[in-house]
Formats: C-alpha cells, sequence, structure tokens
C-alpha cells in the first residue's frame, strides 16, 4: 500500500485530499508547511509526495528542491499542487525539480491518473 | 532760398525802402511767392507794405490795407466785430496788444474757418514792426494726432493685463515697461527704468534666468518661473525685435499663467491617483481570485466527498442534491474565473506566455477533457487533425481554453449531433503561416441577430439561453480576446437550425516575445555544467526540428539539424555533436540502421545516440525494430533529465556485468584504456551486491543472459533501489529480443547495443565517452 505524504498548509484542503486519497486505499502522511514536509519526508520516506506550492514557512518551490538534493529523498516522485496554471508557474515547477503538476482545484480522476503514473515509474 | 533767409533779406530792404516809402518789384515778387503772410506797420503803425497771402489770411477789408488806416483802428475793427469776446473792454485789450509791439513776440490764432495761424511779430528800428503770418494748421493737426496716438499707447500700455518690457539686447537693461508687468513680477515701478532685467529679482538664480530668456530669439517662447510675495509664480515670455530709440531692444510680453500651471500639476497627481488606483485594484483582483477560490474548492471538493459517501451507502436521495450543490458550485466557479479573466483583460494585465506546442498533443489533451461533455446531450465528438500538422508558437493555456469553450458550447447547443474539431495548415496572403481550427456542430444555429452579439460581454443569444443552456455568457468574449492577443481572428458562420461553424486562425508564431525572465533564469542554471553542447537533431518532421529547437536550445544546447541519414552522416563526419538524437523511422536510411553505421565508423563511435519515435505504442515501436526510444511528443522534462545525465554522471566508475569472463577482459581493458576504472561482476546478483556496498557507478554494461540473476532481473531490482533509477544502464547483449523483452528494456535503459553488430572494442570506447564525460564535467 502505497504512502502519499500530503504537504500543504490549508485544512480543508488537507482534508478532503486524505479522504478521497484514503479511500483509494492510499496510507497518508501530512505536513503544514514547507519545512515539516522536507523533515517528513526524510522521516516517513514516502513513495509520493503532494506539495502544495503555497505554503508557509518555507515555499513550495524550495521545499521540493530541499528533498530534490538530500540523496535520501531525492527518488521520492513529488507532485506540484498549484492554484496557478500559468505557463510560467509550470517552468517554475520543473526547474524545483518537480516531476509532475496539477491545479487546483483538484481533480480527483486527473491526479489519480499522475499519481499512478509516478508510482508505476517509480517502481520500475 | 529758405523763408527765413529771405525774410531777413526782405527785412533789410523793406526797412530800406520804407524809408524812402517805394518798393521794388522783385521785393515785391518775393513778398507774392512767400509761404507766409507778411505785414509791415511804419512808426505811425500804418500798414505800409504787405502780401495777397496777409490779406487772405486775416481776411483784411479793404478799408484797412494801405496806410489810411491805423493798426489801432484795425483792432478796435477787430474788438467790435466781437473778436475778443462779448463784454471784452475793447480799450484794454488794444491796450495789452499795443503794449507788446516794441518787443519780437509770437502767438497763435485760430481763424473762424478753423486755420491755425502761428502771428510772429518784430519790431523794427525807428519804430514800427514786421509781422508775419504762418499756416501752421496742418502741424497742429498732426501735433494733436501725435499726441493721441500717445495717449492711445500709453492707455494700452497701462491697461493692458499682460505685462510689457522693453530690454536693450546688449545689457538687458529695462528701457520701457507697464504697470502690468510691475503687478506680474511683483516690484515697485519706481526701481525699474534703466536697471538691468536680472537685478530686478532678489534671487539671482532668477534675475539670471529673465536675462537668460531675455536673450532668447524673437518669436520665442518661454516660461519664467519666481517667486512672488512668497508664492511661485510662472509667467509666460513672448519676445519680439523691436528698434528701440536707435537700440537694439527686444520686447518682452508676460502672460501670468500661475493658474494654468496649478491645474496641469493637479491634473498629473490626479492622475498618478488613478494609476495608483488601478494598481491597488490589480492586486485586489489577483488577491480576489484566491479568496474567492477558496471557499468554493471547498464546496465543490466536500460535495463530491458526500456524493462518493453516498454512492457508498446507497443513500440514492442525497446523490441527486449533492449533485445540485456540486454543479451549482462549478458553474459559480466558471462565473468566477470568466469574470476575473475579463477584469484582467480589460485592466490590461492578462499577459501572454508564448511557447512552442506540440498540436496533436494538444489535441488529445483537449479531448479527454471534452469527451465526457458530449453524453450529456448524446453527441458525437469527431477530431479531424493531421500527423503531420505540427508545432505552433502561443500561449497554450489560452488556446486550450479558446479550444474547450468552443467545444463546450457546441456540445451544449447539440443534441443528438455530431461536434467536430478540425485543424489544418495554411498560408495567408503575406506568406504567414497559419493554423486553421474549425469547432463545427449540428446544433440548434444562431440567427443574424444573435450572431451580432454573440462575442459582447453578457449577452448570450438571447436571454434565456443561460437558463437552458447553461454556460456564463463571457465565454465567447474572453475568447475573442484571447484570440486578438496571440495575434489571430475568430468568425463564426450558422444558420438556424443548421447548426454553427466557429473558425480560430492563429499565426504559427505568435508576435509577441516571451516573458524574457524565465528562460534566462534557467539558462543561467543550464551554463554551469554544459558548456553549449552540441546536439544534431536527426528526423524528417520538421515539426521535430521545430519542437527541439525552441525547447532544447533554451536550455542552452546548439543544436544542428539533419533531416534523413545521408545528411545526418555528413555533418556528423564534419562537426562531431556530442549527442545525436535519431528518428527510428526515416526514408532511405532508419534510425537503427544508421546507428550500426555510426558504430563502425571510428570517429562516430563514441558519440552517444538517443533515439527518438513517433509511434506513441510503445510495442509497435518495438516490432519495427526500434530498442530504446523516448516517445513523441517529447516529454520535455524526462529528455533534459536524460540528457543531463550524460553530463552529470557522478563517478569515474563503470560496473561491467557479464558472465563471460572473456567479454569482461575485452571490455575493462577498453574502459581503462581510457582512463576509467572498471569493476566486474559476474552476474545479476553480484552486481547487486557490489552496488549495496559501493557508490553509484557512472554506467552500468550489462548482459542479458546470465546465470543466478539475469540482466532482466537485475535491471527490476535496481530501478526498484532509491537512485537506482539514476544509473544508466546499457545492455550489451547477442541475444535477439522479443518484443516482450524490448519493451522490458526500453523502460529501463539509455541503449540497447546488439552485440553481434559490432565489435567489443568500439562499444567500449563509446561507453568510456559516455562516462568519461561526466566524470570530466565532475571534476571542473
Amino acid at each position: 500500500m502505497a504512502k502519499i505524504l500530503i504537504v500543504e498548509d490549508n485544512e480543508m484542503n488537507r482534508d478532503m485530499l486524505s479522504r478521497r486519497l484514503a479511500r483509494q486505499g492510499f496510507e497518508i502522511a501530512f505536513a503544514l508547511d514547507g519545512k515539516q514536509g522536507v523533515e517528513k519526508a526524510e522521516s516517513e520516506m514516502p513513495d509520493l509526495i503532494l506539495m502544495d506550492m503555497s505554503l508557509p514557512v518555507m515555499n513550495g518551490w524550495e521545499a521540493t528542491e530541499k528533498v530534490k538534493s538530500n540523496p535520501a529523498t531525492k527518488g521520492i516522485p513529488v507532485i506540484a499542487l498549484t492554484a496557478h496554471a500559468m505557463a510560467e508557474d509550470r517552468e517554475k515547477c520543473i526547474a524545483a525539480g518537480c516531476n509532475d503538476f496539477d491545479t487546483k482545484p483538484v481533480d480527483l480522476p486527473r491526479l489519480l491518473e499522475k499519481i499512478k503514473t509516478l508510482l508505476a515509474a517509480k517502481a520500475g | 532760398m529758405t523763408d527765413n533767409k529771405s525774410l531777413a533779406l526782405w527785412k533789410r530792404v523793406m526797412m530800406k525802402r520804407s524809408a524812402i516809402g517805394k518798393e521794388n518789384a522783385l521785393l515785391r515778387a518775393t513778398l507774392e511767392n512767400m509761404n507766409q503772410g507778411v505785414a509791415m506797420y511804419d512808426a505811425d503803425y500804418r500798414l505800409v507794405t504787405w502780401n495777397e497771402r496777409f490779406v487772405q489770411y486775416l481776411d483784411m477789408p479793404e478799408e484797412f490795407l494801405g496806410t489810411e488806416k491805423t493798426f489801432y483802428d484795425y483792432i478796435r475793427y477787430l474788438g467790435e466785430r466781437g473778436e475778443f469776446g462779448k463784454n471784452a473792454d475793447i480799450e484794454a485789450e488794444l491796450k495789452k496788444r499795443v503794449a507788446v509791439l516794441d518787443t519780437s513776440h509770437s502767438f497763435e490764432r485760430v481763424r473762424p474757418d478753423g486755420t491755425i495761424l502761428e502771428v510772429r511779430r518784430d519790431p523794427v528800428p525807428g519804430g514800427g514792426f514786421i509781422a508775419i503770418y504762418t499756416d501752421i494748421t496742418a502741424r497742429k493737426h498732426a501735433e494733436r494726432q501725435l499726441r493721441e496716438d500717445e495717449e492711445r499707447f500709453r492707455a494700452i500700455d497701462a491697461a493692458s493685463p499682460v505685462g510689457l518690457v522693453i530690454a536693450a539686447r546688449e545689457d538687458k537693461t529695462i528701457l520701457h515697461f507697464n504697470r502690468s508687468f510691475c503687478e506680474i513680477i511683483g516690484c515697485e515701478p519706481n526701481d525699474i527704468l534703466g536697471k538691468s532685467a536680472a537685478s530686478l529679482f532678489g534671487d539671482p538664480a532668477e534675475g539670471a534666468a529673465l536675462a537668460a530668456i531675455l536673450g532668447g530669439e524673437s518669436g520665442q517662447r518661454s516660461e519664467f518661473r519666481f517667486n512672488r510675495f512668497d508664492s511661485e509664480c510662472c509667467a509666460m515670455v513672448s519676445l519680439a525685435d523691436l528698434d528701440f530709440h536707435g537700440n537694439k531692444a527686444v520686447c518682452a510680453s508676460f502672460v501670468d499663467i500661475t493658474d494654468r500651471i496649478r491645474a496641469e500639476e493637479e491634473l498629473k497627481q490626479a492622475k498618478e491617483a488613478a494609476e495608483s488606483a488601478s494598481r491597488v485594484k490589480s492586486a485586489f483582483l489577483a488577491n480576489m481570485s484566491h479568496e474567492l477560490r477558496t471557499p468554493l474548492n471547498a464546496i465543490i471538493g466536500y460535495s463530491e466527498i458526500l456524493v462518493e459517501d453516498a454512492n457508498d451507502r446507497g443513500d440514492n436521495a442525497s446523490i441527486s442534491d449533492l449533485n445540485k450543490i456540486q454543479s451549482a458550485g462549478k458553474h459559480l466557479l466558471g462565473l468566477i474565473n470568466d469574470i476575473l479573466d475579463l477584469s484582467k483583460i480589460e485592466a490590461g494585465r492578462m499577459d501572454v506566455y508564448l511557447e512552442q506546442i506540440f498540436l496533436s498533443k494538444l489535441v488529445d489533451e483537449v479531448k479527454t477533457i471534452v469527451e465526457p461533455m458530449m453524453g450529456k446531450n448524446n453527441n458525437r465528438l469527431i477530431i479531424d487533425c493531421p500527423a503531420k500538422i505540427g508545432s505552433l508558437r502561443t500561449d497554450l493555456t489560452k488556446l486550450k481554453q479558446n479550444l474547450i469553450n468552443l467545444l463546450s458550447n457546441a456540445a451544449k447547443f447539440t443534441k443528438d449531433g455530431e461536434v467536430k474539431l478540425a485543424l489544418s495548415r495554411e498560408n495567408g496572403e503575406d506568406g504567414v503561416k497559419r493554423i486553421r481550427f474549425t469547432v463545427s456542430d449540428t446544433g440548434i444555429g444562431m440567427t443574424e441577430e444573435q450572431m451580432s452579439k454573440l462575442f459582447q460581454s453578457f449577452t448570450q443569444a438571447d436571454s434565456s439561453t443561460t437558463r437552458n443552456f447553461g454556460g456564463t455568457g463571457l465565454g465567447l468574449t474572453i475568447t475573442r480576446h484571447f484570440c486578438t492577443m496571440l495575434g489571430g481572428t475568430i468568425d463564426v458562420a450558422s444558420k438556424p437550425d443548421h447548426g454553427s461553424t466557429f473558425t480560430m486562425i492563429l499565426p504559427d508564431q505568435a508576435a509577441k516575445p516571451a516573458t524574457q525572465q524565465p528562460a534566462e533564469l534557467r539558462l543561467a542554471r543550464r551554463t554551469n555544467g554544459v558548456k553549449s553542447m552540441k546536439i544534431l537533431v536527426v528526423d524528417d518532421d520538421p515539426a521535430v526540428h521545430e519542437v527541439l529547437s525552441a525547447t532544447l536550445s533554451r536550455e542552452g544546447y546548439e543544436l544542428l539539424h539533419a533531416h534523413d541519414g545521408d545528411e545526418a552522416l555528413k555533418m556528423m563526419r564534419q562537426s562531431q555533436p556530442d549527442i545525436v538524437t535519431l528518428d527510428v523511422m526515416m526514408p532511405k536510411i532508419d534510425g537503427w540502421s544508421l546507428l550500426g553505421i555510426m558504430k563502425s565508423e571510428p570517429s562516430l563511435q563514441n558519440i552517444p545516440v538517443i533515439m527518438l519515435t513517433i509511434v506513441d505504442d510503445r510495442n509497435l515501436g518495438f516490432s519495427l525494430g526500434a530498442s530504446e526510444f523516448m516517445t513523441k511528443p517529447i516529454d520535455r522534462t524526462r529528455l533534459v533529465g536524460l540528457i543531463k545525465q550524460f553530463t552529470h554522471t557522478k563517478g569515474a566508475t563503470v560496473l561491467v556485468v557479464d558472465d563471460d569472463p572473456d567479454v569482461r577482459l575485452i571490455i575493462r581493458q577498453a574502459i581503462e584504456g581510457v582512463g576509467l576504472v572498471a569493476t566486474e561482476a559476474v552476474h545479476g546478483r553480484a552486481a547487486l551486491d557490489w552496488l549495496d556496498k559501493n557508490p553509484a557507478p557512472s554506467l552500468v554494461l550489462l548482459d542479458l543472459m546470465m546465470p543466478e540473476i539475469d540482466g532482466f532481473e537485475f535491471l527490476e531490482r535496481i530501478r526498484k533501489r532509491k537512485g537506482g533509477h539514476d544509473i544508466p544502464v546499457v545492455v550489451l547483449t547477442a541475444k535477439d529480443l522479443s518484443e516482450k523483452e524490448r519493451v522490458f528494456l526500453a523502460e529501463r535503459t539509455i541503449l540497447v547495443l546488439s552485440k553481434s553488430a559490432q565489435p567489443i572494442g568500439s562499444i567500449g570506447n563509446a561507453l568510456a565517452a559516455i562516462a568519461e564525460r561526466g566524470a570530466a564535467e565532475k571534476a571542473e
């Protein structure tokens, strides 16, 4: 059963995501800000990270960069969740090292598709 | 002879002659010719000589001409005529006149007809006098005219609200000024004349400024700012050249424009305030965007969750209600998005981000999004997109939004019918390449009137449309704005009950340059390690060249282009690229054969190759002979990642996994021959053990057929490890691969080289080159 780390500061978004993903059979871990996200990435070693981009303490891009430069966690796929669908934001996410990105509001089937793809690639 | 001279002469003569009482004809002629009236009275005051003009001027009655009557008689006559006034004392007047007769005197006399005479009397030695009468009417008239002119000028000068100053060109001394000038400048009239213009002001800077203005050219207008009684003032000064009493002078007019300047300042401030307010509004909009969407997301999200829960429980009643909530939430979200978009567009704050877009991929994405909408009204979606439609440089988000909008509209207004999206390439009249997007449906269509209102905000075809068909009424307005921003056009053709066709035409290369910042940021990062690597792209499809060009050149790579195998080989031999991407399916020489040729040429052997194929279906690709590839449309992230691996491998170690000791030996020698470290493992398990204990190698060279754990299983396991994903693995095999095996390998390897196709030596060199490059980069 794959473990997903959700890094999201908004309580409702976190709640909605975790419940719906849990229903799909994933194990869920939380982080409430970017710094916590980086810490939990290492301590929880999830199979995938859903990273909200606008976070307090440390923002999503920085957190992703930190996760990707830590040898222990660099292999964990990261999906950026952002409210903005503009091309510049896509570029920014890729530059930070995100493996994929999705826009909010979350379209669950679309997000699930991306999660499954990344988990399959990782598993080999 | 001047009159004075002739007069003097005549006087002298007359004195002589009168003494003897005789006249000379010559003198008579002189007298009559003179321009003046002349009369001479002897010592008894009898008129002894006179001229005709004298008679005319005085209108002298005959009786007084000659010596019969005296001067006294004449005076008395005048008095009786009333010339001294009604109740004049004639004798007194006579006395007055006689009293002065022995002195030279002159006076003016006005005749009844208005003529003005100047009368001049000089006594004659021995008694008597000579009187000369000169008509000075004209002179007087001229004098009066001059006086009147001067008065008029003075009046204007004094009354003019415009300040006037005449100053000498040379030293700016004030030669003339008027009251208004004093009032405007704020100085006392007393201190002005003769002073230099500069000295009028306490502040030397102001004085200098005025002097400078007065030095300007005729016709020049300047603004002069100065202080008047402690308040800031401004005058408009206009100059004209003037000759003033023989001096070269300048005439300057001063108009007080202080009020006007103040009004301009206020206007400028108001404009800045308005702009600032506009900025605040934009920031507000951006904020609002987030604030509005967040609670809506909760409404939509939680109602979706509740629907799922209700489904689980089989609670159908709730599902219907919950769907209504969700649907309303989504509609509201759509409205908010549209309104915010429009506000942004109208505030001029909607940006365009241009990039190269692969159209067939876009069409697939759009299809996925709109397909669910077709089911509602039982419509069929048809896509007509040519395989070689190629790419387009435009704003992806906006184009997508437009297509989705048009297609969802078509679906909304069509029942049991067809919705079709067609793309085609065309050349405009100006030679500009364009893409035509056509969205057509077999729906209810529109009337001429409805079409005319189509693109206006907030007017759907008619007011009942929203209720019956849904939508926000803003979509097409936004669509048209986006078209304009991308340099394109949108048109509609429709007939009631016969469906509608929307045609959007966009230029192949959108005109507006992309925002500079993101690209520059990227380049800065890349050029640290890459140093302008040369990539040779070999593909017969021009679209691939476009896309790779656009994407990779931004990464800092230099791209070379070849369109078939022959051209590619020629270019490779000329200047060796650092990496070659090969299209598998090309006419003449296909990619795989080309690879074979490359590996057999010493100068080309070492160049790393990435195979590309247009076939999305990997299996199909395999059956055509392709082994390792990346699928097109190219996933840029993955492509970049792969290339990165060639240049950022961590160490200089090559792990050789092969159960044949001879092969291992040859490869080891090849690798060590180029100064790298070779490590051997006899089979998969040994290799895995080695990997457990050592840092990851730059490369793994893998044989497929090995005991214990063969190549396939090794790959499975290595990819499962943390970090195992990153190690480049090159598979050497003598085995002919089944399709399944190819698929498996393709997903996990960079390159599959068939051992039988080339001598080991060249493989070794190729591999060493890959690893070496990584080591070299690392060392710098």
